[in-house]
């Protein structure tokens, strides 16, 4: 199948300052990531705040334009943000963002919203349109009489649903979802998690799902990819990288969010300050935490290379004992 | 930020208000019914003269409840067009001023770099200079007419829309529903005009009401100096100005539209002041 | 530091510059300057004279240039109705406008500041009341009509002082009042809101939760941070001097600058007009900029902040 979607080694670096004298900082946010999404295909991004996963969202949206590398999207160049190829690409491919309330406009009633792409678009005529957004905002679970309220009427995961019943009104192809839950009651987010899950499915989306509670990742994902201080380091179906990870972040990550059926003996502690993106260690970034850490993961960086069928990480230990090259054997 | 959220401007409910606004707010109605409805409300045409009755004082008859003048017009009759005509100015200036202004504040959000430079330097440059100088030399190069008249008040406060505007709109566009639609295709008109635009408006028509007042005064200020609104036509100022000629014999004649002037400025004065504090404690 | 004064000497000669252009601007869409200045009725060869002396027959961005160049000279044309350099016309009146508005400026500062501070100290009593229905009555009543009804009680009624014209101090009490009481409203509210807001910042608290006395903590940490944004005001003020004489001039028949620009316009003396916009121009110019520099010697946040930046 062909991708609908590859980021091809792309960065993106931040120049910011600090303190009163100005010190300039050059953060990067997302440093050499390469993936691809195919037809009906849910990848779920995972890793800590400020790892680079909204950057990398963004990219992939052409939201934002890499430094390095490349971005296609259904088998063309990524169009140059807010020229008409872009605008008219936006049909295909859509956004879920974390803060719903954020995201819709506090002065128009949500099915005028939900209604908006389809007026940009120039998709059917006023009355269709009207009609297109009610069957829509219906399908989400919102009734005909919450869809003539204004956001702040709405509870936090009916918005999100408005949101969703947006992005999905175009019938696009791509979805990208930055934390779509994370701001929203736990009682409510599983609700909200299974409506994407449905939705998926029903029409074939293929989806980034960007999120930093493997919970969640672990119930949607078909396959997973782990960051850290914007790298990947370790990506694979994600039943194997959440049951069986590898890379000893990603242990640590998985250890310190219960699943069923797993002993809290074996939790992996992370210790040590979290990832400044701004002073980015040497060698191995995740060396100052790593209770495995050597010498050589001080000055030498791994790279990300296979240790398994379909599945890569990097890290010296797992690419010393098992060299890729004996492994794709 | 003029983060309000949308009930608050509309659903005020009425008998809350402090005394002084629903001062405010009757006068105000009163000088508005006054200005629309002025050809119908004049007692006498404004220019009649009457020699024969000059300098009549107020209250004196009822024909003219404020007197008459030097060439023996009715005061009231010229009061109320007067009133007109100020608030036209005024209504026009304002409006001028403030779509102006907002649309320079977007394009500097918009387009950042050097256009936004442009517009920061001459907003800095219109707070800095004295209106009233720049307005002076103006109608000395161009002389004077209606029209011209209100298109230079229409320079009056731009650059506070310019900068409101700016802040507003850049701070929508960082975060927030103006990325989430462009997000979804929108062309750039459609997010100022249809999204960023109903959002600020309650922190433009706060401005608004903070500027109007002194377009009323500067309007006045010139046209009292003989510079503004020229005879025949008449407006509030242009009564002080030529009442002030008389005021050892009929004081009348500059005192009535003075306290109109004083009235109407303090009135949408505290209006403004009062809306800013509910609306948008931010704000200047 | 030095970058942050040579940053602000830049605008100043970029707004200086942009008044320059703004009176080019406008003279040249004005009509035929040719016309403007010789009168309708000459001859079209003097006219063409005219043109070619004036270098008006050159392009535009030329004509800019020597604009320019003329003004940086000095040479700032002749007044049409005295036929005298309008520098010279508007020198000679400088003296009388300092001497009305020198003391209103000391008159606004006498009450404005004190009064502003002590409401401030006192928010919510009667004094502080009176204060803020002072401001906003100064704002509401222009200084025309504040002047007429001076005139009125004081010269009309009472028959105590003239109502206007040059001659000894009691000409001069009715003038320097009106400018005074309005500006002192503006200032006292200014500073009053200026007080208030530095007293609300956690450091004054802190700073008296030690037990310094209230006074002390007033006059060393309060004021000087109140004083801050009161210099803008002050600034604006007295760069605004000139602009406030404008009306003040002419209902008391004051002949200073502010008076002649009024007649100026009427008679539309071009010559006259353009120096006294750039005089306005450049005194607001100068304020800003030793405001600019009081600043950076008053606040080294500042200082820093413009290091930064
Ligand atoms: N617009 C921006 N300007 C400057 N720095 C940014 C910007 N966006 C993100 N960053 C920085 O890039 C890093 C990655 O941020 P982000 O992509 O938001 O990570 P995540 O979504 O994983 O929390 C952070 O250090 C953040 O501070
Ligand atoms: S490379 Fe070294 S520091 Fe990095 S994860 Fe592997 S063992 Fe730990
Ligand atoms: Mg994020």
């Amino acid at each position: 199948m062909t991708a609908l979607l590859t980021l091809d080694a792309v960065a993106r670096a931040y120049v910011g300052r600090q303190g009163l004298f100005g010190r300039v900082t050059t953060v990067r946010a997302v440093d050499g990531v390469s993936l691809t999404l195919v037809r009906g295909e849910t990848l779920g991004i995972v890793g800590e705040s400020g790892s680079g996963k909204s950057t990398l969202g963004r990219m992939a949206l052409g939201l934002e334009t890499p430094d390095e590398g490349g971005v296609r999207a259904f088998d063309a160049p990524m169009p140059a943000l807010g020229t008409p190829g872009w605008r008219a690409l936006r049909r295909r491919m859509q956004m879920v963002f974390q803060d719903p309330l954020g995201a819709l406009d506090r002065r128009l009633p949500v099915l005028d919203q939900v209604a908006e792409p389809l007026t940009i678009h120039a998709i059917g005529d006023a009355k269709a349109r009207q009609d297109v957004a009610m069957a829509a905002l219906q399908a989400v679970g919102l009734s005909s009489e919450q869809a003539l309220r204004y956001p702040h009427a709405l509870s936090g995961g009916q918005r999100q649903r408005v949101v969703i019943a947006r992005a999905l009104i175009t019938d696009p192809d791509l979805l990208v979802c930055d934390e779509p839950v994370s701001a929203l009651d736990v009682s409510i987010q599983a609700q909200v998690v299974n409506l994407l899950i449905d939705m998926q499915a029903a029409r074939g989306l293929a989806m980034l799902f960007i999120s930093h509670d493997l919970r969640v990742v672990r119930q949607i994902a078909s396959r997973v990819a782990v960051m850290y201080l914007g790298r990947i380091i370790e990506t694979g179906a994600a039943a194997d990288v959440l049951r069986a990870p590898r890379h000893p972040y990603t242990r640590a990550l998985v250890s310190a969010a219960p699943a069923p059926g797993r002993d809290r003996a074996d939790r992996v502690i992370l210790t040590g300050e979290p990832p400044n993106p701004a002073a980015r260690p040497t060698g191995c970034a995740f060396h100052p935490r790593c209770p495995l850490v050597t010498d050589r993961c001080r000055t030498e960086a791994p790279v990300l290379s296979a240790i398994a069928p379909a599945h890569s990480a990097a890290c010296h230990l797992l690419s010393t004992q098992t060299p890729p090259a004996a492994k794709a054997a | 930020m003029a983060d309000i959220s949308a009930q608050a401007p509309f659903r005020l409910t009425l008998p809350r208000l402090p005394w002084y606004v629903w001062a405010a707010l009757i006068w105000i109605v009163l000088v508005l019914v006054v200005a629309v409805f002025a050809p119908l409300l004049t007692p006498h045409p404004y220019t009649a003269m009457k020699l024969t009755n000059r300098f009549v004082p107020p209250f004196d008859r009822w024909t003219h409840p404020l007197g008459t003048d030097e060439l023996g017009r009715d005061v009231l009759s010229r009061l109320i067009i007067s009133v007109r005509i100020s608030l036209l100015i005024a209504f026009g200036a304002t409006l001028i001023s403030a779509v102006l202004g907002t649309t320079l504040g977007f394009l500097a959000a918009h387009f950042r770099g050097w256009v936004e430079q442009l517009v920061l330097t001459l907003a800095d440059f219109q707070a800095a200079m004295p209106f009233l100088i720049m307005a002076l030399s103006v109608l000395a190069f161009f002389g004077n007419s209606l029209p011209l008249l209100i298109g230079l008040m229409g320079l009056y406060g731009w650059e506070r829309y310019a900068r409101v505007a700016r802040g507003l709109a850049i701070s929508a566009n960082t975060q927030g529903y103006a990325t989430a639609v462009t997000q979804l295709g929108a062309a750039p008109q459609r997010i100022y005009l249809r999204h960023i635009l109903p959002n600020i408006a309650s922190t433009l028509i706060v401005s608004m009401t903070l500027v109007f007042p002194e377009v009323i005064l500067v309007e006045s200020g010139l046209s009292f100096l003989g510079l503004g609104v020229q005879p025949p036509m008449t407006s509030l100022g242009n009564m002080v100005g030529y009442g002030r000629d008389y005021i050892t014999r009929a004081p009348w004649i500059m005192l009535s539209p003075a306290v109109v002037i004083v009235l109407t400025t303090l009135a949408v004065s505290m209006l403004g002041d009062w809306l800013r504090d509910k609306l948008d404690p931010t704000l200047g | 530091m030095l970058r942050y004064f040579a940053i602000r000497l830049f605008r100043a000669l970029i707004t200086i510059a942009m008044v320059v252009t703004f009176a080019f601007v406008v003279l040249r869409m004005s009509g035929d300057p040719a016309i403007l200045i010789m009168g309708p009725e000459v001859p079209p060869e003097a006219l063409e004279a005219f043109r070619k002396s004036w270098g008006l027959d050159q392009p535009i961005w030329v004509q800019y240039l020597n604009y320019f160049g003329a003004i940086l000279r000095g040479d700032l044309g002749m007044s049409m109705r005295d036929n005298r350099p309008a520098l010279d016309m508007v020198m000679d009146r400088i003296p009388a406008t300092l001497a009305l508005t020198v003391p209103a400026l000391i008159l606004k500062l006498a009450i404005g500041v004190p009064a502003g501070v002590w409401a401030a100290l006192h928010q919510g009593t009667g004094f502080d009341r009176a204060v803020m229905v002072m401001a906003v009555a100064g704002f509401a009543i222009p200084s025309f009509i504040l002047a007429l009804v001076l005139v009125l009680v004081f010269a009309v009624t009472l028959g105590w002082l003239p109502s206007g014209g040059q001659g000894g101090v009691e000409h001069m009490i009715l003038p320097v009042l009106t400018m005074g009481i309005g500006g002192a409203a503006a200032l006292a509210r200014f500073t009053r809101s200026a007080m208030l807001e530095v007293l609300g910042r956690p450091y004054i608290r802190t700073a008296s939760a030690k037990g310094l006395p209230w006074a002390s903590v007033v006059r060393g940490h309060a004021l000087p941070n109140a004083a801050i944004p009161t210099v803008t005001l002050i600034g604006f003020l007295v760069g605004s001097l000139i602009a406030g004489a404008v009306v003040v001039e002419s209902v008391f028949s004051w002949p200073g600058v502010g008076r002649m620009l009024v007649v100026a316009v009427g008679s539309r003396d071009l010559a006259v007009v353009q120096v006294i916009l750039l005089l306005v121009a450049a005194t607001m110019v100068t304020s800003n900029l030793i405001v600019d520099f009081l600043y950076g010697v008053l606040d080294p946040r500042l200082r820093q902040g413009a290091r930064a930046a």
